[in-house]
């Protein structure tokens, strides 16, 4: 036990991470879920990213072992999850199906989850755990007649009553009001912030854009991009980045860009405000204070309109 | 442009200090015990596998095996204990055992697995026999009374006497046995286990096994068949199996049949 993970996690000659996934490959008949994904997950909050079929459900089965990659290797913590039944105890899954115990309360759902995790007391776990996800400890109903979010918060408990390493939640914001939604991605940020890995599948980009800046976009089984979507962002020169100047002379500013070279096109937005299109942010960047003060313009704001995550989504996905 | 493969790797960090929230790696010879595990299981599987509608279809088909009896003893028959025999082999070991049997045995892991409820339990440290064995013994506890409580009590309305009501409890629990083996294993083997194991009953045991004596041995049915006629003394049809096959081989099928279920169980994809 002297391998240790943290971040990009290394510790002596061997890297240890993780997640760690290399040219993986799942296919069920005809049909190819995942094809030759590689990537390393630290600890942190990692959102995993793809349209519907994309294969994000598989690859997420694949880390917690329930399905063999055909090809490829997936290793947690350093260990096989398929063959290390000790690694369960490291791990906890967020599955995308509704369906729980039905014939269970809450609690003894999730104190069950303890017990087969061979916790101590896992009274006291199943207690903590419920109160983590806002949920009552004595609500003496089956799960059967709970809503969607009450599923959701209680598939959540069940799976961090044993407080694991790897945190693996597929779809978890579905279901959940509001304001569930703001308490889980809380959550899961403070988990990250502790240390745990944690990968979340979502659709619901702008919130999962709140969990932190790292992605993995998966686009027909396939891994399209992953990374700082900022700095995915950067890197699609092929798409021209938009940028809005306000100024009390945006004409000015434009056309001294123009003229520069930096910017290939321009779009007024009134009197105070233009929308260019530049495809070198870092020379846009080094050239516009110096255009401003050339034409004697003032900058009120600068800022890019597609650099955040739906924009950079819908490009992987859509091109 | 974008680059999918992974980043390269940045420099090692320190070393780790003692107390901190480093991750350590897996250590596949960490074996957790789970103590209470078999228990919690076999709880949740008995809440699982009763339903309602199972123990009130079941538990009339129970009824009239009594009201059978009852005819049966209330008749003016020449042996009651042949014919009483007659009617628990025909009536209870042909038909009501593996049925009921088939119901919640094939249900036990077939219903967790088709409804993805069992990555619940796999996600856990718990050695894949102590899931098996659990769904089995949950199946044998709801199963065996439900069957064999309405049987007893049509073999003591035959008149019969005390031997016809042992003998059914004997080739009741024998069958059972075997059975609950059999469907267990089924249930997570196939989709629509239930279907699947009618067939194997009407095909299997109620026509091709009885075709002969060496065909009768690979019939599950046999076996309780002949401990029943081992007991209450009266010849029954391809019911010439020997002690202790008789009431060893329906162990020996459950053994085999739950040894497949825990590989397949740790082979499987769970959904």
């Amino acid at each position: 036990m002297t391998a240790v993970a943290r971040g990009w996690g290394f510790d002596g000659p061997e890297p240890v991470w993780p997640i760690e996934v290399s040219g993986a490959s799942k296919w069920f008949g005809d049909l190819v879920a995942v094809s030759d994904v590689s990537f390393r997950v630290g600890q942190g909050v990692t959102a995993l990213l793809g349209p519907n079929g994309a294969g994000k459900s598989t690859m997420l089965r694949m880390l917690c072992g329930l399905t063999a990659p055909a090809r490829g290797t997936v290793r947690i913590l350093g260990g096989d999850p398929r063959r290390d039944l000790g690694l369960t105890r490291r791990i906890g899954l967020v599955p995308q199906q509704e369906v729980v115990f039905e014939s269970l309360t809450a609690f003894e759902f999730v104190r069950l989850a303890g017990v087969l995790q061979g916790l101590d007391d896992p009274d006291a776990a199943a207690v903590r755990a419920l109160g983590i996800v806002e949920m009552p400890v004595d609500d003496a109903r089956p799960t059967s007649t709970y809503s969607k979010g009450m599923r959701q918060r209680v598939k959540v408990a069940q799976a961090i009553v044993h407080d694991p390493d790897v945190i693996v939640l597929d779809e978890p914001l579905t279901g959940l009001d509001p304001r569930q939604r703001l308490h889980m991605i809380h959550l899961f940020q403070r988990l990250g912030d502790d240390g745990k890995c944690v990968i979340v599948s979502s659709h619901v980009l702008d919130e999962v854009e709140r969990f932190g800046s790292r992605v993995l976009v998966m686009v027909q089984g396939r891994l399209a991009a992953e990374g700082d979507f900022r700095a995915i962002r950067e890197l699609m020169d092929d798409r021209p980045h938009r940028i809005r100047i306000r100024s009390d002379r945006p004409r000015a500013i434009s056309s001294g860009l123009l003229d520069r070279g930096v910017v290939m096109g321009v779009q007024l937005e009134g009197a105070d405000a233009a929308v260019v299109e530049t495809d070198n942010v870092g020379h846009f960047r080094q050239a516009v204070a110096d255009v401003a003060r050339q034409v004697g313009a003032h900058l009120y704001e600068v800022s890019p309109l597609d650099d955040d995550l739906e924009s950079v989504f819908r490009y992987l996905v859509g091109r | 442009m974008i680059d999918s493969a992974p980043p390269p790797p940045p420099p090692p960090p320190p070393p780790p200090p003692a107390e901190s929230g480093w991750l350590t790696a897996a250590d596949s010879s960490d074996r957790p015990s789970t103590p209470g595990a078999f228990a919690a299981l076999y709880r949740l599987m008995l809440a699982t596998q009763v339903s309602k509608a199972r123990v009130l279809s079941l538990g009339a088909m129970g009824l009239v095996a009594v009201l059978v009896g009852f005819a049966i003893g209330r008749a003016d028959v020449f042996d009651p204990v042949r014919d009483g025999t007659r009617f628990i082999n025909g009536l209870g070991l042909s038909v009501l055992v593996p049925v009921a049997t088939l119901v919640f045995a094939s249900a036990s892991l077939g219903e967790l697995n088709e409804d993805s409820t069992l990555v619940y339990l796999w996600l856990r440290p718990v050695a894949r026999w102590k899931i098996v064995g659990a769904a089995a013994l949950a199946s044998f506890t709801v199963t065996w009374p439900l069957v064999t409580i309405p049987l007893v009590i049509a073999a003591a309305l035959t008149g019969a006497g005390g031997s016809l009501v042992v003998g059914t409890v004997a080739g009741v629990t024998i069958s059972m046995v075997g059975y609950i083996g059999l469907f267990v294993a089924l249930g997570l083997r196939v989709k629509r286990a239930l279907p699947w194991g009618l067939l194997y009953i009407l095909i299997w045991e109620g026509f091709v096994a009885n075709g002969n004596a060496t065909a009768a041995r690979l019939a599950v049915r046999s076996y309780g068949r002949s401990t029943l006629s081992a007991i209450t003394g009266v010849s029954l049809r391809l019911a010439e199996i020997s002690a202790p096959w008789r009431w060893a081989m329906p162990f020996v099928v459950a053994f085999v049949a739950l040894a497949y279920a825990t590989r397949r169980l740790s082979r499987q994809d769970v959904a």
